[in-house]
């Protein structure tokens, strides 16, 4: 912290966070500095930080990190884990893989192992997890997309739901026993987030967690559709100081 | 399987032991594994555990997990003043001014590596003419500097 304000960066505290600062002032990119070449921090969005910090105990276990690239998130799990255990980091696209691979170079991340493979088809590789990040391809929202309302149509967003649903329903296949799910989009629209976590909940035997996080209590009416009441467990984080983002814990349902 | 990188290493004047059986090589690169990660790596991953270098035209360009290693290891290495560290992640060579302190060899053809005044690794060079004599001009060719990072992604 010091270092940096000695460089002419200067940082306030994220309250809802231990290990996240927003930039206030900067007389350069923070992204080009020595400091950041060297891996001493990296930059995310305040909200997309959240989901990494919502896995009970993190160090030691096989982790999959589902749709990893360009890999902000592989890093800060591979930083709560203290490099310990194994990530698998999967993405679909190899170009951003290259960035993802940067990303643990640049941040000594040694715990890790990259794929070039569709989240749905993860059962191929063999392997029961312990931690499953699901931060998943959306639709975005207008606080980080000023031509949102142009861009994206309800297809979109239904196209969206839908992939989110299929990788769910594929990872839960692979979740190890006591394991855990954290699902999470940035996008604001109900169809990719309560109402895909009131389908897994119906559908896939998964139990949503409570969790004390920055975020209000997410919708159980919405679309004209009253969800199952646990639904509110997750997190709906309206856009303000960070971007629209929507977190939840899943585990599977404990049987009486 | 691992003599390009302890050849490559050995320029630096030092050794770094690296166990072979903990080695992977993935079309032409070296990645170190540990056990919980040798255990998940399969014959087609891209990337994993801790990149070490690639071996391209029989020669061994290397990762900054390697330097880091060589680092620990008391490699050949020389410290920059800030301005000189700035201009030598800009992808510049390192003049004889901007250096402050040089430890092991400082013979022309040389490796060093470049640490800034931390003593953390900005990349590595080759040593132009030998350093023990006059400070002033050009004096180690920039091989691989940080700012790599951005360059790459463009």
């Amino acid at each position: 912290m010091q270092r940096l304000h000695s460089i002419g960066i200067e940082l306030e505290r994220v309250s809802f966070l231990d290990h996240g600062y927003w930039v206030c002032e900067s007389k350069f990119s923070v992204g080009a500095s020595s400091e950041y070449l060297l891996g001493l921090y990296s930059i995310q969005e305040a909200a997309a930080q959240i989901p990494v910090t919502l896995f009970t105990e993190s160090e030691n276990k096989t982790v999959l990190d589902a749709c990893a690239a360009p890999g902000g998130k592989t890093v800060q799990l591979a930083d709560s884990m203290h490099n310990t255990g194994a990530i698998v980091a999967l993405d679909v696209n190899k170009q951003r893989l290259t960035a993802l691979a940067n990303q643990l170079e640049r941040c000594h991340v040694k715990n890790t192992v990259v794929y070039l493979l569709d989240a749905r088809d993860v059962s191929q590789l063999k392997v029961r997890f312990d931690r499953i990040l699901l931060d998943l391809p959306c639709s975005g929202n207008f606080a980080t997309d000023r031509n949102w309302f142009n861009r994206r149509t309800m297809e979109d967003v239904e196209r969206n739901a839908s992939l989110q649903r299929e990788i769910l329903a594929q990872t839960v296949k692979v979740l190890g026993d006591d394991g855990e799910i954290v699902y999470s989009t940035c996008s604001l629209e109900p169809e990719e987030d309560e109402l895909n976590i009131d389908w897994a909940i119906k559908n896939l035997g998964l139990q949503v967690d409570e969790i004390n996080c920055h975020g209000q209590r997410a919708l159980t009416n919405v679309l004209g559709k009253s969800l199952d009441g646990s639904v509110a467990r997750c997190r709906r984080i309206w856009p303000g100081r960070t971007q629209g983002f929507f977190v939840c814990k899943l585990k599977r349902r404990e049987t009486a | 399987m691992i003599k390009p990188i302890d050849d490559f290493v050995s320029r630096f004047g030092t050794k770094i032991g690296l166990d072979e059986t903990f080695i992977v090589k993935r079309q032409g690169r070296y990645f170190l594994l540990d056990e919980n990660v040798k255990r998940l790596a399969s014959k087609d991953f891209c990337y994993a555990g801790v990149y070490l270098g690639e071996a391209k035209d029989g020669e061994f360009f290397p990762g900054f997990n390697l330097l880091n290693m060589i680092a620990q290891k008391n490699g050949n290495r020389i410290n920059l003043e800030k301005k000189a560290e700035w201009l030598f992640i800009c992808g510049r060579d390192v003049f004889g001014e901007g250096i402050t302190t040089m430890i092991g060899s400082t013979k022309k053809g040389d490796y060093v590596l470049v640490l800034n005044s931390y003593g953390e690794c900005l990349g590595f060079g080759k040593i132009l003419r030998n350093l023990d004599g006059k400070r002033k001009g050009v004096a180690v060719e920039n091989i691989l500097d940080v700012g790599d990072f951005l360059r790459r992604e463009r």
